[in-house]
């Protein structure tokens, strides 16, 4: 666990003030979900990403979407081996531990249907056969607010499939300042932390913290509560987005150091792991507005 | 599925019946009934593969348990049948309950059924009117004691006791009965002899010159009897009274004849009548001197030896002296006196029997010695109940208080009553059978010869059984006499004061179950938090919608930082108790549901500590 602390420290150390989205960040890798980055242009979304990569010592590749991405930029293609005088497959950049997908609200819906079996099943088959990916694997991806030009909406499936979705906002003044004096660790320093075994043991470890019955009670009525009417919910919350936000609670329960997951848990991480499916990836009026009405529709004392 | 638990607790109550049948009178009918259901449920049990198998098996299991709770009214028995039925009870509910509880919870929620029954089985008690047995109680006639409509002394070998009750008679107070060797109570008269039967005479026909008593006086003391079913039409009386309902009539005989039909219960009452009874002067009939001649020749030798030389009175004293004089034996288990001249078998060889052979012998001696008799049967004795819980006292008479005597007419004084045992076995009608029998019968002692130590304890035994039977001993009469004291003149309401009774109990009973519902440890520690955090209540403390119990606690203790070390404590004990795996904070459990309640004091004496100064309060506004 100390060497959690450990990550958080150096990578705040890179963000700067962004103490809350970085602690969800680190929970959503620990959990072993997917993590979606949606914010402005330069507010620091690609820092985020590729410093949680390097501290957490895994091989990463970087994509950058853009409308004329191809799913073999990908998933990489069978090219004919001269040599060889047979087929042979080139991986893409989906075969590394982390995928950075910049801006990926910026690519084709057919390339980023390519993604959903990676994200899903952490495999992908090219031509009819399939390719294990490595372990851990995990996608942080990047995306422009909608409104910004060239970008076109996620589909719900593959929304779906992040565990969780980070806005960063702007800095705080003095954190701002303290960049603009330069104080920020430059990424290209950045060291691994932990190495890539340490995290799957960590997943495993966080899998273990126990979820009692009442707590389970209470996730299961806030599943319940975004499926009712009543409520101006949005979308209802799947099974899958249930498993999400159990896992998302039991890593951040390891985070504070508890071997069981309180309530309390369950609330810290609801908004990031509930909201981008809530919305279907059009943002509420106020942002996590429809994860704090259901919080507040079902009692947290249990 | 059918639930192992219950087929376990089936197997366990099953044993149980099997027990008590085993000690349960197999003479009657109604055991060999419960037997078949008893194997019934065994095999259906063996052979059971869903719910309603079991159910079905439990059901023939139930009425089993009635059946011999009929049988076996006796508080021993009676704490068996509790047990089996607290069992079969524990075997539905862990069948119901899908498997969701151990034997203990099981048992333990059985034994709060049956407890919030209690006053439903009360009111049902002492309201519900009282049904006779659907079947005969007990054979009566054939070597049973108890009463028939013909006296063969003969044929019988051996005689039975039965103890149940024949009758009970109520008087105003006891010092209205006869004393305890004039307490005969006659039924029926027999004044047809055959050589070796006695028998009643068919109906008289209005020919006979017959005036019915004088209706009752306003204002005499006044008898209640009570009478179980019995074969014989006759109802038992004393011998004088009147009846209060006009219904009943006497006969010339002396007979009391009722509307009834034989096999009721019956309840009549008797106003006392100082005149002599009418019957008592009737003149005999010429049958009642028919000795069947030449059936005993050597009785009829010795009576008309008496006939010739002594007037009535002295063949009297002459046949007292006879009993007396030879050595007659009073035995429940004669010698048979066979076909032929029984009487004379009787008298002059075997010179063993019961109050049947003495009198049926007395009558054919006096008959053939031409003094005009006739053998009464009836009840004689019975033993003062004091008045108890269910009403005033009354002499009860049991069946094995059957008895049989004589009457003989002498001019002067009409039909004068004999009773030829007395002459034998005094202490059979001072006292009753058992006392008559004393040294024959040792082992009809209440209390057994056990170990000298345990006497005490068997002696304790019996006094509570004795209770217990006394408690049981509420029938319709003490029914009457309690609704009577109760109600009063809304005697007719007894119905309904059941029904809102009844109704009243059930909620009773269902408001009790459902605060004895067992509730989880987890719920327990819920409702311990959620009192501490009411404590909080009265400060404008209060949880708001979806804040977590950390929030709520922060939040709290922002406002008020006196509560802050109460608040934490409560928040770390509650959470690791309710949220920590059972097996990791098993070994700390007690010490954290101690600090939960520490945690609850500390809060408490805060909260009244700051609620007794509202205006310091009010004065600070700004939170710190």
């Amino acid at each position: 666990m100390g060497s959690l602390h450990q990550v958080l420290t150096q990578i705040n150390g890179v963000l700067l003030g962004k103490h809350d989205q970085v602690r969800l960040a680190v929970t959503c890798l620990v959990a072993g979900g997917h993590l979606l980055i949606e914010d402005f242009p330069g507010v620091g979304k690609t820092t985020l990403a590729e410093a949680l990569a390097r501290s957490f010592g895994l091989a990463f590749r970087r994509v950058h979407f853009t409308s004329d991405l191809l799913p073999a930029d990908l998933s990489g293609l069978r090219l004919f081996d001269q040599q060889l005088g047979q087929f042979r497959f080139e991986p893409g950049p989906l075969f590394s531990q982390v995928l950075l997908a910049d801006e990926i609200n910026r690519a084709s819906p057919r390339c980023q249907s390519a993604l959903l079996e990676a994200m899903a099943a952490g495999r992908v088959s090219v031509d009819g056969t399939s390719h294990e990916l490595p372990k851990p694997f995990c996608v942080i991806a990047t995306q422009n607010g909608l409104d910004q030009a060239g970008t076109s909406p996620l589909p719900e499936s593959q929304l779906d499939r992040f565990a969780m979705r980070l806005s960063l906002g702007f800095p705080p003044r003095q954190a701002e300042a303290a960049l603009l004096a330069g104080k920020a660790t430059a990424l290209d320093g950045l060291a691994a932390v932990i190495a890539a075994e340490e995290l799957v043991e960590l997943q495993q470890q966080a899998s273990r913290v126990a979820c009692e019955p009442p707590l389970l009670d209470y996730v299961l009525d806030l599943l319940a509560a975004s499926r009712q009417g009543g409520l101006a919910t949005g979308t209802p919350l799947s099974p899958r987005a249930g498993c999400g936000l159990v896992a998302a609670a039991q890593a951040w329960a390891l985070l504070e150091e508890r071997s069981y997951v309180v309530p309390a848990d369950v609330q810290a991480v609801f908004a990031a792991v509930a909201e981008h499916r809530l919305d279907g990836g059009r943002p509420a009026q106020e942002p996590g507005g429809y994860s704090r009405q259901l919080l507040a529709a079902v009692e947290a004392i249990r | 599925m059918i639930e192992p638990l219950a087929r376990r607790l089936q197997i366990l109550s099953l044993s149980l019946l099997a027990l008590q049948l085993l000690g349960s009178d197999w003479a009657s009918p109604l055991c060999w009934g419960s037997l078949t259901l008893v194997v019934m449920a065994s095999l259906k049990l063996a052979k059971a593969q869903r719910p309603a198998d079991l159910r079905r098996g439990l059901l023939a299991q139930l009425i089993a348990l009635g059946v011999l709770a009929g049988l076996n009214p006796n508080l021993g028995p009676g704490l068996v049948q509790a047990a089996t039925g607290l069992v079969l009870v524990a075997a539905l509910l862990a069948q119901e309950s899908g498997g969701g509880g151990n034997l203990r919870q099981m048992l333990n929620r059985s034994v709060q059924l049956l407890v919030v029954c209690l006053p439903l089985l009360v009111l049902l008690f002492l309201f519900i009117p009282r049904l006779g047995p659907p079947w005969p109680q007990a054979e009566l006639g054939r070597g049973r004691t108890g009463l028939s409509e013909q006296l063969d002394p003969g044929a019988i070998a051996q005689l039975a006791l039965d103890p149940s009750p024949a009758l009970r008679i109520s008087p105003a107070q006891e010092q209205d009965l006869p004393p305890a060797d004039q307490r005969y109570w006659r039924v029926r008269v027999l004044d047809r002899f055959d050589g070796q039967r006695w028998r009643a005479a068919p109906a008289q026909g209005p020919a006979q010159a017959w005036a019915p008593p004088a209706p009752a006086p306003p204002g005499a003391a006044q008898q209640l009897w009570l009478v179980e079913p019995s074969p014989l039409s006759a109802l038992p009386w004393g011998g004088s009274g009147v009846p209060l309902n006009p219904q009943i009539t006497s006969t010339a005989k002396g007979e009391l004849l009722g509307p009834w039909q034989t096999r009721v219960r019956r309840s009549y009452g008797l106003a006392a009548s100082n005149q002599p009874p009418a019957w008592q002067r009737q003149a005999p009939a010429r049958s009642d001197l028919d000795f069947a001649a030449g059936s005993n020749p050597q009785l009829e030798a010795l009576a008309e030896g008496w006939r010739q030389q002594l007037a009535p009175a002295q063949r009297l004293a002459a046949a007292q002296a006879l009993f007396q004089g030879q050595p007659f034996r009073y035995t429940l288990q004669p010698p048979p006196l066979g076909d032929v001249a029984p009487l004379d078998q009787f008298l002059f060889a075997s010179r063993a029997g019961f109050c049947e052979h003495f009198a049926s012998a007395f009558t054919g001696l006096m008959r053939a010695a031409a003094v005009p008799a006739r053998v009464v049967v009836g009840y004689q004795g019975g033993s003062w109940v004091p008045a108890n819980l269910w009403g005033r006292g009354y002499l009860e008479v049991l069946q094995q208080d059957a008895h049989a005597w004589s009457e003989v007419w002498l001019a002067d004084q009409g039909w004068v009553r004999i009773d030829p045992t007395a002459w034998v076995a005094p202490a059979r009608i001072q006292a009753g059978l058992r006392s008559g029998l004393a040294g024959q019968w040792a082992d009809l002692g209440l209390l057994s010869q056990g170990l000298p130590w345990l006497r005490p304890l068997t002696r304790s035994w019996t006094n509570l059984d004795l209770a217990w039977n006394q408690l049981l001993r509420y029938d319709q009469f003490s029914q009457d006499q309690l609704m009577q004291r109760w109600l009063g003149p809304f005697r007719s309401w007894q119905g309904l004061v059941l029904v809102l009774g009844l109704a009243l109990a059930l909620a009773l009973a269902v408001w009790i179950l459902g605060l004895l519902r067992p509730t989880p440890r987890q719920e327990q520690q819920r409702r311990r938090l959620d009192r501490s955090l009411s404590r909080l209540a009265p400060l404008n403390l209060v949880p708001q919608p979806g804040e977590s119990l950390p929030a709520f606690c922060r939040r709290a203790a922002a406002q008020l930082p006196e509560l802050a070390p109460g608040l934490e404590r409560l928040q770390t004990s509650y959470e690791r108790l309710r949220f920590a795996p059972r097996g990791q904070e098993r070994a700390r459990a007690l010490e954290l549901a101690r600090s939960l309640g520490a945690a609850d004091r500390e809060l408490a004496a805060a909260a009244s500590r700051l609620g007794r100064r509202p205006v310091e309060r009010l004065q600070s506004p700004e939170p710190p």
